[in-house]
């Protein structure tokens, strides 16, 4: 390209800011910065409360082991992301295919052996001093996969195309029931439906796919693919959990997360003053029960801060959806709102005590290096998406 | 936009996430704000553990200062059961074989099951350590620091434990602690020093009679705990206020005289035998003790068989408590001079002449001729005959010499004339109300527990006795003959040893009978300050007057000073013109087959009494000839004739070769 072609809106070479900085339609114009802004503003609030969580158990202890790492992996992230938004969406949808396969092999290899197990689910590949959960990727690619199948549908979904999308869905999802990992499964779930509803799938079909989703549910809980305390904990929201759960104290986790944020009040104990947070009372607190120690330590103001950002957040995510230029693309900000409200929702909803307990991380906010990558990429694809509406 | 378009079911997506993020706001509302305050009492409860801190128990001292029950630090091993709970079977049975293999290189040795069972005690809290092992060897504490890593929870601490500088004297007194019981524990529940379950509590002796004032009242610790409640630190508490010291009237030096001339005493008695005596000499048993005629103080007290409350320290095994109070070892436990209850015999006869003077049936000039025998007027059956010992005949008697020479025929009589004369004299239960005020038949109120009574029989006694326990024909009759045994300490007539010794210093100190009093004081267990003063206390009075009391004094006197006292021979040499010795000897049946107990009471100097003292021996033989060496040797030391040496460290008494010039047998 010789001279700047102003009418050129396809064939932005990534890369060439500066030569394209005059023009108005550049996609870097067009990044949201409101979401950028919330998710930086997220990660900083994660990387706190990690260290608040890890730090150790006297109030003059000052462990930065994981919250060193967990700023790394929030840097690589972040980088990451950028690297995703900058390469059109639209290409991604050539690279779908071997990417599906690559996740579906991966997924394979760790519940083969060669994965590490952890409280008898099998998920993660043990590299040095970093965990990979290849379950956290396959969401990114099951996104991208769908996205790019059903965009091709122009919002007809027969029982044929239905079939092919369930199954695209379905396989990784199986491979993830082997580890077992119920909750990064009902993730899968979630993805699906919020993709089938835009991608045109028939109401009735959508009414049977929740019926049978139910039913499945029912029918993992009462099998034996679970193990036992994960089936207790999955269940002991309900406070009916059965004897043989209440002996296991089950519910003891749970129990301590309503203390841990209901003691916190409106403005909280105040940051490394959470006595539930520092004497780690809360079990997996760094992890998947971030959020109380945010509710304890930085109170309803803290809490509902964090929340009113991931809203914002997810508004952004809806609003992308709205304004993509093509069907690919607001499908795949479907897919990732949908992943990212389901976890945000089953996550918090889980610490409060209003959904059952599964592990599943709070985007941003939990330690751990893959889906704190899979939270950044999801994000970089939405970027992409609003950045090109236009182009 | 129709419901199938996709703008529509975007909206839809929309509605729902907006519904879901209201509905956490809504929760967080609701736990943050609507019911914080018990989420915060349920953190608060999560991370604070009390944990009450044992104060120290305070100390006894004797009169002059000197430690007898002390605090010392020991090593005790223990096992923190919430460690030991986290690990799995396998390396739980690793721990305790390996502490098990620790503990039988110590005296200390147990089994894993042994430790299996401490662990299963109840009655130790979560977060106290359950002790295993106490007062084990230091190289055992090391052994136990060394292997740290292979024994996680267990551990050796020093923690302070009763100590016992002069061993096992004043063991009766003194008493001992030991983990508490149900029962006491319900005793203790309102008590304004909390106890635990595992605390120590006061068992016997002063440690159980002081017990509110020797406790302390226990502190407490915070401690703030993490989720496996592992100490993080400590963020409060109060801390422990050591007991109240006693301070006892007991002096140690004269008790260790007491302990050594009552076991010498008893060897000796079983050495020499009984010429005369219905049964063979047993001489295993007896007391000796010292009081303080002014006011009751106890300055020695001595029991035999004893005891050593070191022993107590571990908590003895069954077997241990079993032998300590099995009556075939002689239940070395009892303390005889308050729990033991025997016929005075003679010893008996100076409240009979009280009595009789009271009741006017007798005056210091009242003569007899004594001729051996007694008939009782007016009598038919089988008990109308009485005599004295060998049928002596002692010739014209008045009171001064029927103590002296200790003339039964003398006493008969006034026992018979109380009863025949008895509606002139005030009933049939006026003798016994005579003697009573001398401080039988009652606790004397003696500041240790399990106190006896003793008795004095009387009609009425023996109506109520006989419709308890089915008595022989004729038994449950009161007869003349019962009170002219009665009148020479026989019969039914029972005391303890410190009654004997307390009606002598009576007679000593013109007829106050006092409550003897163990402690002296209490002082604060920190600051020394003395607390409070236990005063003399008196039990009753006596009617004694001047001439009255001379005329006994004046026998009691002879006792050991003239020709014919039964007692002489075992007081000649020592110093009577200058430390003069109104004593009364006994020998008291009790039983055909059995040699006859000795008894002594006694209280010098005779003018102004600074010390009263009775000394019994068990089946001993006859009291001039075994008790009344014991307390001659007593008075030798308590006189400045020989020096009183003090008590040795550890108590360990060497017995003496003889207590007193060998003065045959005497028969009063």
């Amino acid at each position: 390209m010789a001279a700047p072609t102003f009418s050129t809106r396809n064939h932005v070479a990534p890369g060439a800011l500066g030569r394209l900085s005059r023009n108005p339609s550049a996609p870097w114009r067009h990044i949201d910065v409101v979401l950028v802004a919330c998710v930086a503003a997220v990660s900083v609030l994660g990387c706190l409360m990690v260290f608040s969580s890890t730090r150790g158990s006297s109030p003059d202890s000052f462990d930065t082991g994981f919250v060193a790492k967990q700023a790394l992996f929030v840097a690589i992230g972040a980088g990451v992301m950028l690297v995703v938004a900058l390469v059109d969406y639209r290409r991604y949808r050539e690279l779908a295919p071997a990417a599906f396969i690559m996740v579906l092999l991966l997924l394979l290899l760790v519940v083969s052996g060669l994965g590490s197990e952890r409280k008898g689910t099998q998920a993660w590949f043990q590299l040095g001093p970093f965990q990979l959960q290849p379950s956290e990727l396959a969401k990114i690619v099951v996104i991208i996969t769908l996205a790019a199948v059903m965009a091709q549908f122009n919002n007809e979904l027969d029982v044929r195309r239905l079939a092919l999308v369930l199954g695209l869905a379905g396989l990784p999802m199986g491979l993830i029931m082997l580890q077992p990992d119920l909750g990064t499964t009902l993730v899968f779930v979630a993805i699906a439906m919020g993709m089938l509803l835009i991608g045109g799938a028939r109401g009735r079909h959508i009414a049977a796919l929740t019926l049978v989703g139910i039913v499945g549910v029912g029918f993992i809980l009462n099998s034996g693919m679970l193990e036992e305390y994960q089936k207790c904990r999955f269940t002991s929201f309900l406070e009916t959990e059965s004897k043989a759960c209440q002996d296991r104290g089950s519910s003891y986790n749970q129990d301590q997360a309503k203390v841990a944020i209901g003691s916190g009040g409106l403005l909280g104990a105040g940051l490394g003053q959470g006595t539930q947070t520092r004497l780690g009372i809360v079990p997996e607190q760094h992890t998947d029960f971030i959020f109380t120690a945010l509710g304890e330590e930085l109170g309803f103001v803290g809490a509902g801060t964090l929340l009113a950002l991931l809203g914002i957040i997810a508004w952004r995510i809806w609003r992308t959806a709205q304004l993509a230029r093509d069907p690919l693309g607001t499908l795949i900000c479907v897919g990732v709102l949908s992943m990212f409200v389901f976890q945000v929702f089953e996550n918090v909803g889980m610490t409060m005590g209003i959904m059952p307990v599964t592990g599943i991380p709070l985007p941003f906010m939990s330690y751990g290096g893959s889906s704190t990558l899979t939270a950044f990429i999801a994000m970089g694809l939405v970027m992409n998406v609003h950045m090109r509406r236009f182009s | 936009m129709n419901a199938e378009s996709p703008g529509m079911r975007l909206s839809v997506l929309g509605i729902v996430v907006v519904a879901l993020f209201a509905s956490l706001f809504a929760r967080l509302w609701y736990l943050q704000v609507m019911v914080t305050d018990e989420f915060r009492v349920e953190a608060q409860a999560n991370r604070v553990r009390v944990v009450p801190v044992e104060a120290p128990r305070g100390r006894i001292l004797d009169v002059n200062g000197k430690v007898l029950v002390d605090n010392v630090i020991s090593v005790q091993v223990t096992i923190d059961r919430s460690i030991l709970d986290g690990l799995d079977k396998e390396a739980r049975t690793e721990v305790l074989t390996k502490l098990a293999e620790g503990l039988s290189r110590s005296s200390k040795a147990k089994t894993v099951g042994d430790l299996e069972k401490d662990l299963a005690n109840e009655r130790y809290s979560p977060y106290v350590p359950v002790p295993v092992a106490s007062n084990v060897p230091e190289e055992l504490k090391i052994w136990i620091d060394e292997h740290a890593e292979e024994m996680s929870g267990v551990a050796a601490e020093r923690v302070a434990v009763r100590s016992y500088p002069f061993g096992s004297l004043a063991a009766h007194v003194l008493g001992y602690t030991g983990q508490i019981n149900d029962a006491e524990y319900e005793l203790v529940a309102e008590s304004d020093k909390p106890y635990t379950l595992n605390d120590e509590i006061g068992k016997s002796g002063v440690e159980l009679q002081y017990e509110p004032y020797l406790r302390g009242t226990p502190g407490s610790r915070e401690i703030e705990v993490d989720a496996t409640n592992q100490p993080i630190r400590d963020i409060g508490g109060d801390p422990p206020i050591p007991g109240d010291d006693l301070i006892l009237n007991i002096d140690i030096d004269v008790q260790a005289q007491a302990e050594q001339a009552l076991k010498t005493g008893l060897t000796l008695a079983q050495g020499r035998g009984c010429q005369g005596c219905q049964g063979p000499v047993v001489a295993q048993v007896g007391s000796a003790v010292v009081l303080d005629p002014r006011s009751g103080a106890v300055v020695a007290m001595a029991s035999y068989p004893t005891y050593k409350p070191a022993d107590f320290i571990d908590g003895v095994s069954d077997s241990e408590f079993a032998y300590l109070d099995d009556p075939a070892n002689f239940a070395p436990q009892n303390n005889r001079a308050i729990q033991g209850q025997y016929p005075p015999g003679s010893t008996f006869k100076p409240f009979t002449a009280s009595a009789a003077l009271s009741a006017g049936i007798l005056t210091p000039q009242t003569t007899i001729v004594d001729t051996g025998e007694f008939e009782v007027p007016g009598c038919s059956g089988d008990s109308c005959f009485f005599e004295n010992d060998n049928r002596k005949a002692f010739g014209s008697v008045d009171l001064r010499r029927s103590l002296t020479v200790s003339s039964d025929v003398f006493y008969y009589g006034l026992g018979a004339q109380f009863w025949r004369d008895q509606d002139a004299l005030g009933g049939p239960e006026k003798f016994r109300d005579l003697l009573e005020r001398w401080g039988f038949y009652t606790d004397t109120g003696i500041d240790l527990p399990f106190e006896q009574s003793g008795r004095i029989p009387s009609p009425r006694w023996l109506a109520e006795f006989c419709t308890e326990i089915a008595c022989a024909d004729g038994a449950d009759t009161w007869r003349t003959g019962n009170n002219v045994n009665m009148a020479v300490g026989q019969g039914d007539v029972l005391l303890t040893p410190l009654q004997i010794a307390n009606a002598y210093a009576a007679i000593g100190n013109g007829g106050t009978v006092w409550t003897p009093h163990i402690v002296k004081e209490i002082r604060d267990g920190v600051s020394g300050e003395v607390t409070e003063t236990i005063a003399p206390k008196e039990l009753s009075r006596v009617e004694l007057l001047p001439e009255w009391r001379a005329a006994i004094l004046d026998g009691l006197n002879g006792v050991t000073t003239r020709e014919g006292g039964t007692a002489v021979g075992a007081f000649s040499g020592f110093p009577s013109g200058t430390f003069a010795v109104a004593a009364k000897t006994g020998t008291a049946q009790v039983g055909s087959a059995k040699a006859p107990h000795a008894v002594f009471g006694s209280f010098a100097p005779a003018s102004n009494p600074l010390f009263a003292i009775s000394v019994l021996l068990e089946e001993a033989g006859y009291g001039g000839s075994t008790a009344a060496p014991v307390a001659r040797r007593l008075y030798d030391v308590l006189s400045g004739t020989i020096p009183l040496p003090p008590a040795p460290a550890g108590g360990t008494l060497e017995e003496l070769l003889s207590l007193a010039p060998e003065a045959g047998d005497v028969r009063d």
